[in-house]
């Protein structure tokens, strides 16, 4: 009704003259301000960048880089295997815990909850007789211990919303009541801490139960011949459509196509293909130095063809550096230099401990620190600081420097000298890869040919850097695979800046535009994911000979993990809980005023997390057979920090199911790759809080700068 | 009188031995905005609460659509089509426009259990019905955050006026935004008018009600001052009655007397 009365009406606002002039001071500059009160076209950088997950996946890619740079069954079948098989019980309750922190609550007892509602699943089937135990069928025990979840689910959420105390101290309760109860129940009932065993329920459900909770998918020898060339096509076919999407996204459409671009566009699609065809079959430096230079000039073609196709040119201006950004070039390019010459200089195969190297000098080195942080103090004094200030500042700034050097030191307990050499190696190309990359932001401001010659810098730099790689590594997976992947970035940098000089960047809303895109980029993820997962479930005949293959086996939780990470972020994003969710999270003030029911909400989420608790509780059981009283107690942090590290906002009314999913598996990554590495796996935890703390800095400073920058 | 919405007689309200409100009497027609105006404690907030149904009246007569009338809860009001917009919104800032807009009313579609919020739907309309304020939000998957307090102010009113009201009554919707942004309120102000919605302008800056107001209704201390249609009042009687009148004027004697003049 009020849509016809609103039809009838003039959509123009009509004022009488009287009352125009009347509220003419006021609204002065309104038809100006309609302009500029409305939100700056955000580019698609900006938008793919405010998504919460985004930041998890680049974490997830650097830390999977990294891993597989220094330990070898990273990047296998078997390696992956075991990582999934790690993050699938820390990823259900991680995604549930995200919905739960998205609606602005906490549960720490979700860890001992695990524990615990497996444990009563398996005192429900104990067979009666001296050892206690209820022995149900398993038929039976499944629904009531997930009526048990459902009660301690409803318990929490009703007692953060009757009470109205924070949920932070009602679940701790909980969770001490439930450590409490493990250990009190069973000592009771079985006179024993440790709880076993499901399978005395063979005859009474057991065989139909286990294959739903514990089957296996054993991936031991399946062999696929054609592997690497599927990863090969996935990953370049995959990328290329996500680039496109990417220049779609970006670039402003010309009116008239211009066919001479298709044909470019052709010939550089036709000659990459080859180019890297041939590339992938050959692993000498002489073969490969023409291969680069035709795979350069493919690229090239083929997006300055895309280009002249079908956007808009632009007319170069005159180039304008400011001295900060020649600064940041310099140093930048300097980094990378130092970096490829110093380690090019220890060239120096040992597996020594650095520590013999350097032997006793972590005192000398703590206390250097300390004088670099103090030294940085006197040395501003005289910009108006107080003394007490000074003091303060002085303090830190040694407190700094101590600890830095100390890190130094005692990264040098885990590491060799030639893993001295790598992380020398990475730290000093990723400092000047990082400045490149500020200079490139900033130049970009002034002037685009200023940007697009930092990023041509920035792309030699990336040549040379993939050149240094291949000629000084042994392994071959440094020697072909990351040299192909630093040579295509670099070329995708150089054409970038190439074509970022010469057509024009979309500063409005394109609907067409974007949909094509976003039809382009999800054909390309998938093409992508293809290769992946080609890549990461077979093995080759190579790599069978060499016997480099454990079994690799899948459990039905990774199953389970997938199943509930694609069910949440369905009902984040599309249903009406969804919405309900972030909105109690959000602002619960506003959201119960118009008309969401907020308890219910948030109750609801509870009891989704306590169901998660109960079926991980049940994965663990059919898994291990036998729970320990104290299991799964402490894990609670582990979901939270998986969750935030996914993107999931502390404070609530933001985040991502599929963030907090990848933030288990970016968690499961550490957890397999310390020991992988041949690192002392006591410094785990040293590790994940290091994970944490840049995830949430990385995060915010996204966030921040991507709100910002749209306004 | 018939197309009046809203008519009130010496409406009253009690707190104990308190006076909140008493002998109101105003009316509220279709396509017209009534101005309720008053300082700080003048019984403007209890008037909103009567007239959406969070309190009921102890004397008077409250007619909706000629019929007397007593709403028991705000849903009863909003059903019966009077529609509250208080100055905190009621909006989920990190929340995307369209999200907002339809927040505890989302279209679904699908079976139930597997029943989802159709999405394209959802933000069309709210896209159109943001158009018909005058306000174009090219994207409304942005977050409201992000939009400028008169917009956020134009979302929420949309809104209202898209779920069937017919009477609005926004509380104060001008007192956190700067001046040009009070001009874009004003605006939407009259474009609901003109959609034929009778709108309650509640507000404290006689600058801002007159300009937009067919009638006023001035309170002071719980009583009213009286009841204007616009060609009765000029602006600077309007302010004048709405700070107390006699008061004002020996308020500004006194201050003579201080400052020496």
């Amino acid at each position: 009704m009020t849509e016809s009365v609103a039809a009838e009406h003039d959509i123009d606002v009509t004022i009488d003259a009287e009352e125009a002039a009347a509220i003419a001071a006021e609204t002065e500059a309104t038809a100006v301000a309609g302009a500029d009160e409305r939100l700056a076209y955000r580019g698609v950088f900006q938008r793919l960048l405010i998504r919460p997950e985004v930041g998890a996946i680049i974490g997830a890619a650097a830390i999977w880089a990294f891993f597989w740079a220094v330990a070898s069954e990273f990047g296998k079948a078997t390696g992956f295997a075991s990582i999934m098989d790690v993050s699938a019980t820390l990823g259900i309750m991680a995604v549930a815990v995200s919905l739960l922190m998205i609606g602005g609550e906490f549960d720490l007892s979700s860890g001992a909850a695990t524990g615990a509602l497996g444990i009563v699943t398996i005192l429900l089937v104990k067979d009666i007789g001296e050892l206690g135990g209820a022995g149900l069928s398993l038929h039976i025990a499944i629904p009531l211990s997930l009526i048990v979840a459902l009660g301690l689910g409803f318990f929490n959420g009703t007692m953060v919303e009757r009470t109205g105390l924070p949920s932070f101290i009602v679940t701790l309760a909980t969770f001490f009541i439930l450590r409490g109860f493990k250990l009190g129940f069973s000592k009771l009932i079985i006179d024993n801490i440790s709880v076993g065993r499901i399978d005395e329920a063979q005859g009474r459900g057991y065989e139909f139960w286990r294959p739903i909770f514990d089957g296996v998918w054993a991936r031991n020898d399946h062999e696929l011949g054609i592997r690497d060339a599927l990863w090969l096509l996935g990953f370049t076919v995959g990328g290329a459509l996500i680039g496109i999407a990417i220049y779609e996204m970006n670039h402003k459409r010309r009116e008239h196509l211009n066919p001479i671009g298709l044909a470019v566009m052709a010939v550089g699609i036709v000659g990459g293909a080859a180019t890297i065809a041939y590339m992938h079959n050959s692993d000498g430096r002489s073969a490969n130095t023409l291969a680069v230079v035709l795979l350069a000039a493919s690229v090239l073609a083929g997006f300055v063809g895309l280009c002249l196709w079908r956007y808009e040119p632009q007319r170069v201006g005159i180039t304008y550096y400011s001295r900060e950004t020649l600064i940041l070039t310099v140093a930048g390019v300097g980094c990378v230099a130092a970096g490829i010459l110093v380690t090019g200089a220890l060239e120096v195969e040992s597996q020594q401990s650095v520590l013999d190297l350097v032997g006793g000098l972590q005192w000398p080195l703590m206390i250097a620190g300390g004088l670099v942080g103090a030294y940085r103090v006197w040395d501003r004094r005289d910009r108006g600081q107080n003394q007490k200030q000074m003091i303060r500042s002085a303090l830190t700034a040694g407190a700094i420097g101590a600890s830095v050097a100390f890190g130094i030191y005692s990264f040098m307990f885990m590491t060799t000298e030639q893993g001295l050499r790598a992380i020398l190696l990475g730290v000093l190309v990723l400092a000047g890869f990082l400045s490149l990359a500020i200079a490139a932001y900033r130049a970009g401001a002034v002037a685009p040919i200023a940007r697009g010659l930092v990023l041509l810098v920035t792309a030699l730099m990336g040549l040379w850097l993939a050149w240094f790689i291949q000629g000084s590594s042994s392994s071959p997976k440094f020697r072909t695979e990351a040299f192909s992947v630093i040579l295509l970035v670099s070329l995708l940098i150089a054409v970038w800046g190439v074509t970022s000089t010469l057509f024009t960047t979309r500063r409005h809303d394109d609907h067409h535009a974007e949909r094509l895109a976003g039809t382009i980029a999800k054909i390309g993820v998938a093409v992508l994911g293809v290769g992946i997962v080609a890549r990461l479930l077979f093995t080759t005949a190579e790599e069978q000979a060499a016997g480099e293959t454990n079994p690799a086996n899948y459990r039905m939780s990774v199953l389970w993990f997938i199943g509930i990470t694609i069910l949440a972020t369905w009902m984040l994003g599309s249903t009406k809980f969804g919405s309900w969710i972030f909105a109690v999270g959000g602002n619960k003030q506003a959201a119960r005023q118009i008309g969401v029911p907020a308890a219910r909400t948030k109750t609801q989420l509870f009891m989704l997390v306590s169901v998660a608790a109960w079926l991980v509780g049940l994965l663990l059981a059919f898994r291990l057979n036998t729970l320990q009283s104290g299991t799964g107690n402490g894990l609670e942090f582990e979901y939270i920090i998986a969750a935030v590290v996914g993107g999931t906002l502390l404070t609530g009314g933001y985040g991502s199911a599929f963030g907090a999913a990848i933030g288990a598996i970016i968690m499961a990554m550490s957890k397999q790759g310390i020991p992988a590495a041949r690192w002392n796996s006591d410094w785990r935890f040293a590790f994940l809080g290091i994970i944490l703390l840049s995830a949430v800095i990385a995060n915010n400073f996204i966030k921040n700068k991507a709100e910002s920058a749209g306004r | 009188m018939t197309d009046s919405l809203i008519e009130l007689e010496d409406i009253g309200k009690f707190y104990g031995n308190i006076i909140a409100l008493q002998g109101v009497t105003t009316s509220v027609r279709a396509g017209e905005v009534t101005c309720v105006l008053g300082d700080n404690g003048a019984g403007k907030s209890t008037f909103i609460k009567i007239l959406s149904g969070v309190h009921q009246h102890d004397a008077g007569e409250f007619r909706f659509e000629g019929t007397p009338v007593r709403f028991n809860s705000p849903r009863e009001a909003l059903d019966r089509g009077i529609a509250a917009v208080y100055q905190d919104l009621a909006m989920v800032p990190l929340m995307s426009v369209w999200r907002n807009f339809f927040l505890g009313a989302e279209p679904s579609k699908g079976v139930w259990p597997i029943r989802w919020v159709d999405k394209k739907k959802a933000s069309e309309t709210a896209k159109a019905e943001m158009a018909k304020m005058g306000i174009d939000i090219r994207d409304t998957e942005q977050p409201v955050g992000t939009l400028s307090g008169g917009e956020r102010q134009s979302v929420a009113i949309a809104r209202a006026v898209h779920f069937g009201a017919k009477v609005l009554i926004l509380d104060e919707p001008t007192s956190a935004l700067g001046v040009r942004q009070s001009g874009v309120v004003l605006k939407y102000i009259l474009a609901a008018a003109e959609r034929g919605l009778g709108v309650i302008f509640i507000t404290h800056n006689p600058a801002h009600a007159y300009p937009v107001g067919d009638r006023f209704l001035i309170l002071n201390r719980g009583k009213s001052m009286g009841n204007f249609a616009k060609e009765e009042i000029s602006q600077a009687e309007l302010t004048q009655k709405m700070a107390g009148g006699a008061e004002l004027e020996q308020l500004q004697h006194e201050l003579a007397q201080v400052t020496g003049g």
